[in-house]
């Protein structure tokens, strides 16, 4: 329960005193420090909305320094009134995009981004995040990106309708046919593992790399 | 109610959306069915997902990038009040603006082209803008330089970015951004210089001159930026000048890790 708490603790309103909007007004009058505080709000979730939709670790800290050089580059497009996260993640997305046009993807998709080593509260709760994360890598990425985005990244479906730029409608239904494929997917991993149950490491390509 | 209906409203119910009534709803079917059930149960779970940590090398990064767009703020602050000492050069110095120049450019090229037209309609008409394209093109890439030559490294900065929006270069852009590369002061200017180089890989002295920077390079971080790239452009003449890189004194441990990690993938 205690680790539900934590990982629910992102989508309760955060201690905070100065709004997003304000800082990042801020940033664009040219007060650069402001940015450093927007950094340390952002830059994990960031990383991590890259690192759950495109599985490799280096490219996703790329990514995320590029959002924001982006973010001081363009800041003068901001405009006054425009909710930050949102704003946030298109510059996430067109980053990614661009890289994607640079380095086209492989065709072979080896995550090696591995759930990190959590205080052991029972191996079967880590085997169960292992298979959920295979699971997840599994959907199609356009899946992946929705369902990371209404999961984790705390934006509305307003805000990912006009990010995805398609009607509130079609996200909703988006969100639900990943949902439906992720638990097509993990009880599928769920009932090979139980067919072979050989310790309890799952047979998971991305653990095997964890030791290089 | 059918799956499909609950369906609708299941991801709003999942993030608390719904109204009493109709939550009710989908909790009875819940209770019910257990396809619906298990899809409630795997966005439970999801959230249980421990987040990934990035390195804290990334923000020494962002730090630096940061000081790098500050030491500009205050280049050009200083500039600025040294225009206000000469009220002269305060009221004409927007003139001197790369980005006015620009504008002044275009006039004139708009003036030119609606000039060309009327003297001579025989031309067609894409002719013209051919012309107006290619007249465009070269007037951007002298702003580029110019850019590249300002004092303020935010501004040297926007001259980089600003060479990005051309598909092809001059190659004295091109060797102005190489120079770039290699000597400006600012290592975000460096880091976006490369950048900018990395989608002209074709111009042979684009490769050679990104090689050749490594070894004249101080920072760590442009230095594996370096590495990246010859890696990503996977040129066999890298390996050996990879394999002397590595061997350089005093090379910070993580970029002689990096490229021996290139080297290995180059063989």
């Amino acid at each position: 329960m205690q680790r539900r708490f934590e990982a629910d603790a992102e989508n309760s309103p955060r201690m905070i005193s100065v709004a997003d909007e304000e800082l990042m007004l801020q940033v664009r009058n040219g007060e650069g420090d402001m940015l450093g505080v927007l950094f340390e709000r952002y830059h994990v979730p960031l990383f991590n909305f890259y690192a759950r939709l495109m599985g490799d670790r280096t490219v996703s800290e790329d990514l995320v320094q590029e959002v924001f050089l982006r973010i001081l580059r363009y800041r003068e497009t901001y405009q006054p009134g425009t909710p930050f996260r949102p704003w946030m993640y298109q510059i996430a997305r067109n980053a990614r995009m661009d890289h994607y046009r640079k380095a086209p993807r492989h065709e072979t998709f080896e995550p090696d981004i591995v759930p990190p080593v959590v205080p052991p509260d029972s191996a079967q709760q880590q085997q169960e995040d292992a298979l959920l994360h295979r699971a997840l890598m599994q959907l199609s990425e356009d899946k992946r990106e929705v369902l990371i985005l209404a999961r984790f990244q705390e934006l509305k479906y307003t805000e990912i309708a006009r990010l995805l730029g398609c009607e509130l409608n079609t996200v909703k239904t988006r969100v639900h046919r990943a949902l439906r494929d992720l638990r097509e997917a993990f009880r599928q991993l769920e009932q090979g593992v139980q067919k072979n149950p050989s310790g309890s490491a799952a047979p998971d390509i991305s653990l095997g790399r964890a030791g290089q | 109610m059918k799956c499909e209906q609950i369906a609708e409203l299941l991801p709003d119910f999942l993030r608390g959306g719904l109204k009493r009534e109709q939550a009710e709803i989908v909790e009875r079917h819940l209770n019910e069915c257990a396809e619906c059930r298990d899809e409630a149960a795997v966005w439970e779970k999801l959230a249980l997902l421990p987040a990934a940590e990035p390195s804290p090398a990334g923000r020494r990064r962002f730090e630096e990038m940061l000081r790098a767009y500050q030491a500009g703020q205050a280049e050009q602050a200083a500039s600025f009040a040294g225009l206000q000492l000469t009220p002269r050069r305060a009221a004409f110095g927007w003139l001197r603006s790369p980005l006015v120049q620009l504008a002044g450019g275009l006039a004139l090229v708009a003036i030119g082209f609606l000039l060309g037209n009327g003297l001579n309609r025989v031309r067609s008409q894409s002719d013209d803008l051919a012309t107006v394209r290619t007249e465009l093109t070269n007037m951007r890439q002298l702003v580029v330089i110019s850019m590249l030559q300002q004092q303020s490294a935010s501004e040297r900065l926007q001259g980089v970015s600003y060479s990005q929006r051309e598909a092809r270069l001059d190659p004295q852009v091109l060797a102005a951004l190489l120079h770039t590369l290699r000597y400006d002061s600012s290592v975000d200017v460096r880091l976006a210089a490369l950048d900018a180089l990395s989608s002209h890989a074709g111009q042979p002295q684009v490769r050679t001159g990104v090689t050749d920077a490594l070894q004249a390079q101080q920072s760590p971080l442009v230095q594996v930026a370096l590495i990246d790239q010859l890696l990503e452009w996977r040129d066999p003449d890298s390996v050996q000048r990879l394999r002397n890189f590595q061997q350089s004194p005093n090379l910070n441990p993580t970029v002689r890790e990096r490229a021996a990690w290139a080297v290995s993938k180059l063989q």
